[in-house]
């Protein structure tokens, strides 16, 4: 089986409300695509995103997600407020259906992730940083 | 570009969210509405049954090692407990674990037959969908952890960013310090800017602590 892994601009994302970017996330998900986002969801979407998958999980092929996002320290509000002036938004996230991504571990400046694919698994690490990446498609 | 409707909405969310706020300088509410959340298998019912048993002298509901035994939110109404400080009243509100996965197949494991497991899977993704909608409805939220367990997980990380998002105010819970593995400080090193309280739900333990915060920073 192979592992397909969409990277996701954060323009491509931009113009899209809420609704939109769980939909185009879940939509790849459910092809067992993985998909990695330059810029993260808020934790409103990221809780509209677990709610859209609840709604889409069955018993035959799609059991649900895996997801992290990268800037998961604590961030303490002067930081947020620096962050926001800077334009910074929400950090590198990768989401994946749960048959295709075994684990994803959270390393000091990268996330490390355990895809699965036709019984061999398949190690990636995705740090953050780097220019937009324009939907570039990878296979392995 | 997002619609109007959506800037409308979020407009009026962010509306909602300081006029609670505001609400809450002047009106000192008699009695909190508790929600308990957090990941499957934190502790959150074994909480909810040890405060309700201790003081009304019902349980909430079922505890068990099979994931997801809470799948409908479980209210208990007028609790009042004695603190140091005088009385704590609350409604505390039991929720189904949140979770981003329900796999039928771990249920086998647990002795369910095929069908049983289906079943579940399905009454849990709906007690998922019922946990999100309710944080509405709640006051103030005790985000329940298990102390055994690395507390930088994704769902830890969205309750609680949810939670700062919406104003509501909350306590972590550093659960099941009764376990030689537990190990509270690295929830406290992970969420620095929120009150953490050390507990163990099954023995009792610190659940005074636990009261007395509830008193001094959710009501």
């Amino acid at each position: 089986m192979k592992v397909q892994l969409d990277f996701v601009s954060s323009e491509s994302l931009s113009s899209k409300g809420s609704m939109e970017k769980v939909s185009f996330i879940l939509e790849r998900i459910k092809k067992n695509v993985i998909v990695v986002l330059e810029e993260g969801l808020n934790p409103m979407e990221e809780t509209e995103l677990i709610e859209a998958t609840m709604r889409e999980i069955n018993t035959k092929n799609f059991h649900g997600i895996e997801f992290y996002r990268l800037d998961h320290q604590a961030m303490n509000i002067r930081n947020k407020i620096a962050n926001y002036i800077a334009g910074k938004r929400l950090g590198l996230t990768i989401v994946g259906p749960t048959r295709m991504v075994e684990a994803i571990k959270k390393e000091p400046d990268y996330i490390s992730m355990l895809a699965k694919g036709g019984g061999k698994r398949r190690h990636i690490s995705a740090r953050g940083a780097g220019k937009s990446t324009k939907k570039a498609r990878k296979r392995s | 570009m997002s619609t109007p409707f959506l800037n409308i909405s979020g407009m009026f969310k962010e509306f909602k969210k300081y006029y609670k706020k505001f609400l809450k300088i002047f009106i000192k509410k008699k009695r909190v509405q508790l929600g308990f959340y957090g990941a499957v298998n934190a502790g959150k019912t074994t909480l909810a049954n040890k405060i309700s048993v201790d003081w009304l002298g019902k349980e909430v509901g079922t505890v068990s090692e099979v994931p997801h035994e809470t799948r409908q939110v479980q209210k208990v109404e007028n609790i009042i407990v004695k603190t140091n400080n005088g009385e704590l009243k609350m409604n505390i509100v039991d929720m189904p674990g949140i979770a981003t996965q329900v796999d039928y197949k771990q249920f086998s494991s647990f002795g369910l037959d095929e069908e049983g497991a289906k079943e579940r899977a399905k009454e849990a993704t709906k007690g998922i969908i019922e946990a999100i909608k309710w944080l509405d409805n709640v006051d103030a939220v005790l985000v329940v952890m298990d102390s055994t367990e690395d507390p930088y997980t994704q769902v830890n990380v969205t309750i609680i960013g949810n939670l700062e998002a919406r104003g509501i105010p909350a306590i972590i819970i550093a659960n099941k310090i009764d376990l030689p593995d537990s190990a509270p400080t690295s929830i406290e090193n992970a969420f620095p800017q929120h009150v953490v309280v050390s507990i163990s739900a099954s023995t009792g333990e610190n659940l005074d602590h636990l009261y007395d915060a509830i008193q001094e920073h959710l009501t």
